[in-house]
């Protein structure tokens, strides 16, 4: 690339980054070589976001993202975790039937599986 | 559940739900604005009651733009064919707009610290201050609400900690370290202590400065923020009362 198109990639740094080549080339480089990092990390920065609103969400209704999970693999909704946030951040009615859902299908820790009902569980299944 | 968008009430029948939009406590109407759902009046929600009211809110779910599902035939032209009917908003994350956290429509919490133990509560406090109760949490934007702690001076710890643990500063001049117990500094500055541990549990950064300005701790039972009405903090940690 030649120096303009370096010295119009660094529009917006800090200090002589901007202005003069050898300092801009530099620093080119490291934006390139880390938007190129992050084109990768954004996805997984995206659905650990995800997955921080939908465990606030289901924490608000008693269970948390675990469980929850857990429930809707058990009903085999294939939601995905993008989906899940909106549904949590917008339609919260429609959010509390998921987690009802979810309840029912997983109760969760607290209801320890005795060696006795694990058949009835598995019927159910 | 009134929901802006056209799209959404595709999804789910919305015939219910326009009838739930009711479950909203307050609406002050001067907000009603940018809100777009229908303020109803009735507070009929049949069945299973939410535990935490709060969290359905209209702060929440503020999330939409001005209903464009409605784009005027002239001006469609304006907009791509894959926008004509609003942006959006199943496809893409949503990210919060400068009038979805603005200070003076954030809730106000208040919790007597009298016999708590000090870092359970102090942890709800952050975990209230940062805002991750809430769905529309973002960890670049503070989304979280004030807090108000009294009676400071009567918060407990377990153990020996009253008089072992130790509250350390140091001045930056060589010999300049400071330790103090915890009973000292109660005697001294008993608000510090709540400070000091909501600090250590908030993120270290310009955010994590900007929402410990957000926690209010005061000595005695009094407080000067009536005017913010604030609500009870609910606190989930079953241990966080002193066994006596």
């Amino acid at each position: 690339m030649n120096k303009k198109e370096i010295l119009k990639l660094a529009k917006g740094f800090r200090g002589r980054a901007k202005n003069c080549i050898r300092i801009a080339r530099e620093r080119v480089e490291k934006a390139l070589q880390y938007s190129y990092r992050d084109r990768r990390n954004k996805k997984r920065d995206m659905r650990s976001l995800w997955i921080q609103r939908i465990n606030a969400g289901t924490r608000q209704h008693g269970v948390n993202y675990g469980n929850f999970m857990h429930g809707l693999m058990k009903e085999n909704i294939q939601l995905n975790r993008k989906v899940l946030s909106e549904i949590s951040m917008r339609e919260p009615y429609s959010f509390k039937a998921l987690v009802d859902i979810s309840r029912n299908a997983f109760p969760g820790n607290k209801n320890v599986v005795l060696p006795t009902r694990k058949a009835d569980i598995s019927i159910n299944v | 559940m009134a929901i802006l968008c056209a799209s959404t009430s595709t999804i789910f029948s919305s015939s219910e739900r326009t009838s739930f939009g009711s479950l909203k406590k307050t609406i002050p109407s001067n907000q009603s604005s940018f809100l777009g759902f229908f303020p109803v009046a009735a507070l009929s929600k049949p069945g299973s009651v939410l535990p935490t009211t709060l969290s359905f809110s209209k702060r929440d779910f503020r999330v939409c733009f001005q209903d464009l599902s409605l784009v005027p035939e002239n001006q469609r032209w304006m907009f791509e064919e894959s926008e004509a009917d609003g942006p959006d908003i199943w496809n893409n994350t949503w990210y919060p707009k400068a009038k979805d956290h603005i200070n003076t429509e954030k809730t106000w919490y208040i919790v007597d610290a009298t016999d708590k133990i000090l870092g359970r509560l102090a942890s709800t406090i952050a975990v209230h201050i940062r805002g991750k109760n809430l769905a529309t949490y973002t960890p670049s934007v503070d989304m979280g609400a004030f807090v108000i702690v009294v009676n400071a001076e009567k918060v407990a710890v377990s153990g020996k900690k009253r008089t072992q643990k130790l509250y350390r500063r140091h001045s930056g001049r060589p010999g300049g370290m400071k330790v103090e117990t915890f009973n000292q500094l109660q005697q001294r500055i008993p608000e510090r202590i709540i400070e000091h541990a909501v600090r250590g549990m908030l993120p270290k950064g310009r955010l994590g400065r900007a929402l410990f300005n957000h926690l209010k701790v005061y000595k005695g039972p009094d407080h000067p923020h009536d005017a913010q009405k604030p609500i009870e903090l609910p606190i989930r940690d079953k241990r966080v009362q002193k066994q006596r």
